[in-house]
């Protein structure tokens, strides 16, 4: 579900494609679809990944700092065929988005995430919670995200992050 | 000891009882004797404090501390403790103050931890009050040791009998001032997490470059650590810290890569600016993992820099706090590379990600089994620095140290 701030001009059409995104970007991660990740965005797109501290003192340093689609299928393809690690699986629930500002290089787009994390025989935990910062433009006829940065709020990553938020 | 029958299982350190990973009466003996002694204990940087009243807190082993710095430019590093009810006098994570006020009684203390004021010290009305004996000058805030070198703090929490120089010797020394050689350091930003296993765990992981060949994939494909290339393995004279060296090298089928399975010959990145390092220091080496005893990893690897601080928990977990910097001086686009290759480090890094998880995966075998013992004699039995990879020696450095400090 797409919100808008009070008196920006979005149509309802425009608000359906929102949603459309959102809702491919959440089946390809909780799916397991990684494949269909960055197909979600634009060719020079930056996508970030980053505790609040972070983010709030400036700091520039991201536990994931993609600057291109190719660096995220990269992610995916060592996440597949190189990493180390145990199985699990992530199931994020995200907000309804609110369309913040409208500005010439693209739609400001905020919602907020909490990622419950299961691993084989534990029960599932809240692994992490936060909010996505996003800068969507029309990408030939497709809404894509130019920007998303992931700011989660706590300072702590339990064991590892192994896909991306 | 709660257990009497803990016996070191040798009379070496090739054999490492898994008892040291799960007993807490241990790990209370590690904090006493490891984190609570005279050692050297990492804090932070300089670069996170610059200004008066700048404060960062930060935990040293299982005490939390607040690294301030003084309105001298001096650095304090004080037990986040009041003297009164052991409250926690300093709740922000970091920030800028001119005195600590505990929230509870009020009691003010001035940078260098000394009470300054205890409210209604006097009573009210001639009721109540501290009894007149009452000395303020003994109950300020503790106050450790503290060291600094070329932008990097330390404290001890007894009197060291040796200064920070000795204490690292020569060698390792002259590593630590190769990256912090008295340019000025800039926070590039933190990272953290928590890993449910034993401390000792994160450093074996990095005084061993043996499985560094064997598990990442990354490391091995790329040639950014690989046995096949020029190494070697290095102790200061105890063997309680180390370096694991090493020069990058190419991707190509090799007699040693050829045995790895994790080498992958047709794996290529799209975008390979994620792997375009530029020589910054002297010399060849491309790669400097330095284990400084007992809290503090310095990566080195390419062009990401980072203070990896362990934080032990209890005997099965630890943080690992990572601190990423440059230098002052960096053009934007060695700033923007050391961001990029930060990508391999951290709880998301396509290297460290692996350890991480393999570390979760040792406690896990070790739990339960505490009559059984790890084997570490790969590359034999000594301690003895070495130059190539194929060794364990760092980690029998480590536990020559260990057993002397702990009297096991």
């Amino acid at each position: 579900m797409v919100a808008v701030a009070r008196g920006l001009d979005v149509t309802l059409e425009l608000r359906a494609r929102l949603d459309d995104l959102y809702c491919a970007y959440d089946d390809a991660l909780n799916d397991g679809e990684l494949e269909r990740w960055p197909e979600l965005f634009t060719d020079a797109c930056v996508y970030k990944v980053m505790p609040r501290e972070n983010h709030e003192q400036g700091l520039p340093i991201g536990l994931i700092y993609c600057e291109s689609r190719d660096m995220l299928v990269d992610r995916v393809v060592a996440l597949r065929e190189t990493a180390l690690y145990a199985p699990r699986i992530v199931r994020r629930i995200t907000s309804a988005a609110c369309v913040r500002a409208i500005e010439s290089d693209g739609l400001r787009v905020t919602a907020n995430f909490a990622l419950f994390q299961t691993m084989p025989d534990r029960p599932s935990e809240l692994f992490l919670c936060g909010r996505y910062q996003d800068r969507i433009v029309d990408d030939g006829g497709m809404l894509r995200f130019a920007e998303r940065l992931c700011i989660y709020d706590s300072t702590i990553v339990p064991v590892s992050l192994v896909y991306p938020i | 000891m709660g257990n009497d029958s803990r016996e070191w299982p040798d009379d070496g350190c090739s054999r490492v009882p898994n008892w040291i990973y799960t007993d807490p009466d241990i790990f209370a003996r590690e904090s006493d004797r490891i984190f609570g002694a005279s050692d050297w204990l990492y804090v932070c940087l300089e670069a996170e404090i610059p200004k008066p009243g700048d404060f960062k807190r930060s935990q040293l082993g299982s005490r939390e501390v607040v690294a301030v710095r003084d309105t001298d430019g001096a650095i304090n590093v004080l037990v986040n403790r009041c003297a009164h009810r052991s409250m926690q006098v300093c709740t922000a994570s970091r920030g800028s103050i001119k005195e600590f006020v505990c929230p509870y009684h009020q009691w003010t203390y001035d940078l260098g931890g000394n009470l300054l004021g205890v409210p209604f010290r006097r009573g009210y009305r001639g009721q109540g009050g501290m009894p007149a004996d009452f000395r303020p000058e003994e109950h300020g805030l503790q106050r450790l040791v503290v060291t600094r070198r070329n932008g990097v703090v330390f404290a001890s929490f007894g009197a060291p009998n040796e200064s920070l120089e000795t204490y690292l010797g020569d060698r390792m020394l002259g590593y630590f001032d190769r990256v912090f050689n008295g340019r000025d350091l800039v926070v590039l930003g933190y990272m953290r997490q928590r890993i449910p296993s034993n401390w000792k765990l994160m450093f074996e992981n990095i005084k061993d470059p043996y499985h560094a060949s064997l598990l990442h994939v990354f490391l091995v494909t790329f040639g950014l650590f690989r046995l096949d290339q020029k190494s070697s393995v290095e102790m200061d004279e105890t063997g309680r810290h180390a370096v694991l060296v090493s020069r990058r090298g190419a991707q190509e089928t090799n007699e040693a890569t050829a045995q790895m399975r994790a080498f992958k010959p047709g794996f290529t990145l799209r975008d390979p600016r994620l792997l375009e390092p530029v020589r910054e220091f002297p010399g060849d080496a491309t790669v400097v993992l330095q284990t400084t005893w007992p809290n503090l990893i310095v990566q080195q690897q390419s062009n990401t820099l980072a203070m990896r601080q362990i934080v032990p928990l209890d005997a099965h977990s630890f943080d690992l706090a990572w601190t990423f910097f440059g230098y002052a001086d960096d053009t934007p686009e060695m700033r923007q590379r050391r961001l990029r290759q930060a990508n391999l480090m951290g709880p998301a890094g396509l290297v460290s990600l692996d350890d991480s998880e393999a570390m979760l995966l040792s406690q896990a075998g070790i739990d339960g089994n505490d009559d059984k013992v790890c084997v570490v004699e790969m590359g034999g039995r000594a301690v003895a620095n070495e130059q190539h990879m194929v060794t364990e020696t760092a980690i029998r450095g480590f536990y020559q140290h260990y057993r002397a400090v702990m009297d096991l």
